[in-house]
């Protein structure tokens, strides 16, 4: 994070969103709206007094601590932060929600950085190539509320744990249910909203390990019992089944069966986890003062309208598609529009870095090539011909046609050949060089000139 | 036509590849070359064990230059596979790579027929118009495009700040866009990672 943060290279816009995409492979103009963080971060210097002084100090619920933590409507992200800035949150200020507060923020800054007339701005960025790493967010599906998640305080799911287990977290470090009590008995339910055809099909691939890590610092953190309900162990990776076996060594307890419900035990406050022991047969009721949902990933919010902008389709669960499963998992169809991590499907950390270098290797290559050339099989329109209908502009699959001065004029970078325009050009006006009509008209003359010297049967 | 606008009518190579078995254990390459050498246009054929080898294509561009031809026809396998090759063969001769037209015998023919006269007559069929369509065919010229030497990464968690670490690391301009106030991503709210339980930030 660091070395990104400080590379002479790197030119790092946070708190922005790619808006518009223009060009094609090599020749990218892109938009990027840089968001109001109403702190100038030229003259912020990450001191947090504005943090201090904010009045609405630790009311607000923190994003990075999952909402254990709080913070200001003033904040700095985390501790490492980078860029090591404040930003005010536009949706709980006081000033900026209700016109008006005692700006105590303001006051603090000794840097002068706090501007509340900030704008958002606009950044024109000319790349050859793009790399999309959008990563993902966990579930929420509405069926995960029969596991209580949503309703009781001591249902959390995986990050929350993540928040609850770190030395810098809420508790700093300490693993407690919500009213500060250490749990004798923590369980936690794999496949959540995974595997599921109420919610996601797909495996989400990392719960199962992510699952036994926790199991680990559960066990060392609480010294209670730990559970684990699973459908079945996935541990394909390097160290991983090993991990899963001296987890098994160091008394995890497994069970193999779906949890069909959790629901509070009115008597003392504990949850009560029902499932069915698949492997005994037999009905389980486990009473838990923790529970953790090993909850599936899903491809981060905002990614379809993304991936339109560069003309990169997502699959049927939202992932962002591929150029072909085997031979190019980094490439996307649109030509020098890479892919790394989640947003092209689950993937644990090794395999996100491995792919992140791919994609970065593939953009290399590119970048390195200077100049590219673009093959000639492309479609051409005939603008004495052209009656500007915008049919074509329609039927292209890869926004390659655009109207320019009434007529349809075709972008050859963009182009594919596919000839689908050729086909819907009511007034024949286009032609695909290479497979022009009279070509296409000609191979077919050349089968049937000629007398069949035989039938088929 | 020519550049004086006269037509000269074209000189035609067909090349029947076997493929080793793969084809000719179905298809009657010979016959097939003796059918495609009466067609209109056509001054050359072969048969080729492999004419996709080396010295498969040194003899296209043997001909190209001794017989003076300028078109090209191979019947072999997936335009897939081989055209990418061919064309360069043609380019290196000396003759436009666009002049080239493929069919695939392959693929079409012998890999989905079974052996025997109707596979080979398929075959011919789809020489004859090769042939056919090659004679219309015309020197397409690659247009070249400079490349922007910068790269954008959307998305500032561990793999969009491992790539931008890379492409900077060769020495190109690397615009990171994250969309949160500061970057890390998820991978900045997990605590230890499996399985070496190192720490995560």
């Amino acid at each position: 994070m660091m070395d990104a943060g400080r590379h002479p290279n790197i030119r790092l816009l946070s708190y922005s969103e790619v808006v518009e995409v223009h060009g094609y492979v090599g020749n990218f103009q892109v938009r990027v709206k840089q968001k109001p963080r109403y702190v100038d971060i030229e003259r912020c210097t990450g001191c947090g007094a504005c943090v201090e002084a904010c009045v609405w100090k630790d009311r607000v619920y923190s994003e990075y601590e999952a909402g254990l933590g709080l913070r200001g409507a003033a904040y700095i992200p985390f501790a490492q932060a980078v860029p090591m800035k404040a930003v005010i949150d536009p949706n709980s200020c006081l000033f900026l929600t209700r016109g008006k507060c005692s700006q105590k923020c303001v006051q603090a800054c000794e840097a002068r950085a706090i501007h509340f007339d900030q704008k958002e701005e606009f950044i024109d960025l000319k790349v050859g190539a793009v790399v999309l790493a959008t990563g993902y967010e966990l579930t929420d599906h509405p069926s995960l509320a029969r596991y209580g998640y949503g309703l009781y305080d001591n249902v959390i799911d995986g990050i929350q744990f993540e928040r609850l287990s770190s030395a810098a977290g809420p508790t700093g470090g300490r693993i407690v249910t919500r009213d500060g009590r250490v749990p004798e008995t923590v369980v936690f339910l794999h496949c959540i909203g995974s595997r599921d055809e109420d919610a996601h099909e797909y495996c989400s691939r990392i719960c199962c390990m992510y699952g036994a890590k926790q199991a680990h610092l559960a066990l060392e953190k609480t010294g209670g019992r730990v559970y684990q309900f699973y459908i079945d162990m996935r541990t394909a990776g390097k160290g991983y089944e090993e991990f899963y076996k001296r987890m098994q060594h160091e008394g995890v307890r497994y069970i193999r069966g779906k949890v069909a419900e959790v629901v509070p035990d009115a008597e003392n406050g504990k949850l009560l986890v029902r499932g069915e022991d698949t492997l005994l047969g037999r009905y389980v009721e486990i009473p838990a003062d923790l529970v953790v949902l090993l909850t599936a990933i899903k491809p981060a919010e905002g990614s379809r309208e993304l991936g339109k902008l560069f003309g990169v389709a997502v699959d049927k669960d939202g992932f962002f598609a591929e150029a072909h499963p085997k031979l190019r998992p980094v490439d996307t169809t649109t030509d020098g529009v890479f892919l790394a991590g989640c947003c092209q499907s689950p993937k644990d950390i090794p395999d996100t870095v491995a792919q992140a270098s791919g994609a970065a290797a593939k953009a290399i290559v590119l970048l390195s090539k200077r100049e590219i050339e673009i093959d000639p099989t492309v479609a051409e329109v005939d603008r004495d011909k052209c009656s500007g209908c915008g049919e074509c502009i329609l039927a292209c699959p890869y926004h390659a046609i655009e109207r320019v001065e009434g007529k349809a004029q075709v972008n050859i970078a963009l182009c594919k050949g596919c000839g689908t325009c050729v086909g819907a050009c009511l007034a024949k006006a286009i032609i695909g060089h290479h497979f022009t009509d009279e070509e296409l008209i000609a191979q077919i003359e050349g089968i049937f000139e000629r007398e069949p010297e035989y039938s088929f049967p | 036509m020519n550049r004086m606008g006269e037509y000269r009518k074209p000189r035609i190579g067909v090349y029947i590849c076997q493929c080793g078995s793969n084809i000719a254990a179905t298809v009657d390459t010979e016959a097939v070359a003796e059918f495609a050498s009466r067609l209109d246009g056509v001054v050359l054929t072969r048969v080729n064990k492999y004419t996709c080898s080396d010295p498969g294509q040194a003899t296209i561009r043997k001909d190209i230059q001794e017989q003076k031809l300028d078109r090209v026809v191979i019947a072999a396998c997936t335009p897939r596979m081989h055209e990418p090759t061919f064309r360069r063969t043609l380019e290196s001769a000396g003759l436009n790579p666009y002049y080239l037209e493929m069919t695939n015998i392959r693929e079409q023919v012998s890999w989905v027929h079974p052996a025997g006269e109707a596979a080979t007559h398929k075959a011919m069929d789809l020489v004859a118009a090769a042939v056919e369509r090659v004679h219309l065919h015309r020197a397409l010229y690659p247009r070249k495009s400079p490349i922007e030497p910068a790269a954008l990464v959307v998305g500032a968690g561990i793999a969009g700040i491992q790539a931008a670490l890379d492409i900077a690391d060769a020495g190109y301009q690397v615009y990171l866009v994250e969309r949160e106030p500061t970057i890390g991503g998820k991978m900045a709210q997990l605590d230890k990672t499996f399985p070496t339980l190192d720490c995560a930030t």
